[in-house]
């Protein structure tokens, strides 16, 4: 990006931009919640809308994939079936994302958009707009720097926002990001050099802020792409895993889903539905068998997806953020780092 | 660009018995424009949904040259299976597809053909078969080895018989446990190997069936001096989507509904799971 494409905007009108996005979209942006813990939330007022914060702990990809998304609408009327694709097309600007989200939207949409695309999914991409608020700290669990996923990023959100003090830098990605701009034009003004100086040292001094031991992803790739890990260690590693699916589900890249029917009025809803590739029926068949009976064998699942040569090759991309969530809800430590460590030293800690 | 997830109704026209526990459904799609747009490839399955109940993957039994219905037949295993088995003629289903590669029809043209299948493993490859015998001068000789746990356990019993009367097939019938009135062949699928001739260097060897069978007879193929390329097999997983989305089918990096679920022995042979 280079300096004269970027725009700055006084702190003091922030809300005053704010005030305008919102009336032509929902604006989705971190908020206090009820408890105090950081929440994505549709903001109603541009005075909910947090500066300052670490990171939610559920990240925002259930704007794009809902827990519960209503795919097709099932009516049965005088004897014959109807079934219509449910519309949701609502426009929706998701505000001061941290870049790690950023990155884990737009791996969503490789996923959805590659082979046979997912026009649902992309219906919902299109109306939405990603502005991130680039990280001038490292937060406390935070790894991005070795998935490029932060903390700056150099493409794939529609504007990045950098906090210069006074003034806030932002960076245009795309047309959409342009739009949201022209919305309230008179605010804006061009960046000026010492402006765009000021943002690359702060996103220098946010990548020496992290501290040395981050997560090594090539030699844990050499080896799990290899089949040089031993069965025992992925048991060994089973034994810690409480199945809770929690890692999956507030993952910014994790995707996997069960279909189902559920009822509604006078019909059906078929349902798209996070599912969890550590509980054990995520692969049981209807005769019984079950290919992933055991725990070691789901934990090398999820690895291997997100760290294999296999999959990277295919995704062009590891499967992993950087954000550190499931750090903090893994009650078995049987989170990113602490795998491929273990998968790098051949032992695990337990 | 249609909805992926969007199924099409169809209504069903007509069900057989097969056995006490199989159940052969045919399938018109309600709009006839679709119904006469609706092509596949033989190894091919559909998502097959009981509104309200859900959706369950099902090969396409039928034959791309027989376009007058589409045929699955279902084993009664779990929840989608016991609603379906409470539908009846003139009742509607949801369908998807085609989903899945399918056989290649066309890389068979000129070879002889060698189909076994055990148990519920004969329906995927029905349609290959059929698929062959009306296109009869396109292929060469054509043998079928077929067994099941007991004589009732043989589905399609009456188109075996039409089968063994085609001109240039050669066809074997095996159960595990003779009943009474049963005087074919006892013995396990390979035990049939010995009944053939087979040129292991112009035949392609399509396998079907529970993977211990397949396990056998793959080895017995490949000790006769098949390729790995030319053993042919379809691989089962618990699916959901069948368009590759949602994971739950996935063996190492392939998706079962999207990289197969047709693949040759080599294929299989270098998965990693």
């Amino acid at each position: 990006m280079e300096h004269q494409a970027a725009q700055t905007i006084a702190r003091v009108d922030l809300n005053q931009w704010l005030e305008r996005l919102m009336e032509g979209s929902e604006v989705i942006a971190p908020t206090a919640g009820p408890g105090g813990d950081e929440i994505f939330t549709t903001l109603s007022s541009p005075d909910q809308l947090l500066w300052d914060f670490e990171n939610p702990l559920h990240p925002p990809k259930h704007f794009m994939l809902p827990q519960t998304e209503r795919l097709v609408s099932i009516r049965h009327e005088n004897g014959h079936h109807q079934v219509t694709p449910v519309p949701d097309v609502v426009p929706r600007i998701l505000f001061n994302l941290r870049s790690c989200d950023v990155k884990g939207m737009n791996f969503l949409h490789k996923m959805h958009a590659s082979d046979l695309p997912d026009s649902a999914y992309l219906r919902r991409a299109d109306k939405t707009t990603l502005v991130s608020l680039a990280c001038v700290t490292p937060c406390p669990l935070g790894f991005c720097i070795c998935c490029d996923a932060g903390p700056f990023l150099r493409e794939g959100f529609d504007l990045q926002l950098t906090d210069l003090g006074e003034r806030m830098l932002v960076e245009v990605g795309s047309e959409k990001g342009q739009a949201l701009i022209q919305i309230a034009d008179p605010l804006f003004q061009p960046a000026t050099k010492e402006e765009y100086r000021q943002r690359l040292g702060l996103e220098e001094e946010a990548r020496l802020g992290f501290e040395k031991e981050t997560c090594h992803f090539g030699s844990a790739m050499r080896r799990i792409s290899t089949g040089r890990v031993a069965d025992d260690l992925w048991e060994a590693m089973g034994d810690w895993c409480q199945e809770c699916g929690g890692c999956n589900f507030i993952c910014p890249t994790c995707y996997c889903f069960s279909i189902q029917d559920l009822p509604e009025d006078e019909g059906w809803t078929r349902c798209r539905i996070w599912d969890s590739c550590q509980y054990p029926a995520f692969t049981l068949e209807a005769s019984g068998h079950n290919p992933r009976e055991r725990k070691g064998q789901r934990i090398w699942r999820r690895f291997f997806h997100k760290v294999s040569a296999q999959y990277y090759q295919r995704d062009g991309d590891v499967g992993c953020v950087g954000c550190g969530r499931c750090i903090k809800v893994c009650m078995g430590t049987t989170d990113m780092p602490a795998v491929v460590a273990a998968i790098r030293k051949g032992e695990w800690h337990g | 660009m249609g909805d992926l997830f969007l199924p099409s109704v169809a209504t069903i026209l007509s069900q057989k018995e097969d056995t006490p526990d199989t159940r052969s459904y045919r399938l018109r799609f309600r709009d006839p424009d679709e119904h006469d747009a609706f092509s596949f490839r033989p190894g091919q399955f559909l998502e097959l949904s009981v509104f309200g109940v859900g959706e369950a993957p099902f090969c396409l039994a039928s034959s791309p040259t027989r376009k007058d219905a589409i045929e699955v037949t279902v084993k009664r295993t779990g929840k989608v299976t016991d609603a379906l088995f409470a539908l009846g003629p003139g009742d509607e289903v949801g369908l998807r597809g085609p989903c899945g590669n399918g056989f290649d029809v066309d890389a068979a043209a000129g070879s002889d053909l060698l189909f076994v299948a055990g148990g519920i493993g004969l329906p995927p490859l029905r349609g290959l078969i059929w698929n062959v015998l009306d296109e009869r001068e396109r292929f060469g000789d054509v043998t079928i080895l077929y067994g099941a746990r007991t004589p009732t356990d043989l589905v399609y019993k009456e188109e075996l018989k039409q089968w063994e009367e085609e001109d240039g097939v050669t066809l074997h019938v095996t159960v595990d446990r003779a009943e009474t009135g049963w005087s074919g062949n006892v013995g396990m699928v390979p035990t049939l190997f010995n009944l053939v001739e087979l040129q292991s260097a112009s035949t392609l060897a399509y396998v079907c069936g529970p993977p211990i069978m397949i396990k056998f007879v793959v080895q017995d193929l490949l000790m006769r001096g098949f390729a790995e390329e030319r053993v042919i097999s379809t691989l089962e997983r618990m699916m959901q989507c069948g368009v590759g989305k949602c994971n739950h089918c996935s063996i190492g990096h392939l998706l079962v509904c999207r990289d197969g679920p047709v693949f040759n022995y080599r294929q299989i042979r270098g998965m990693v799971e």
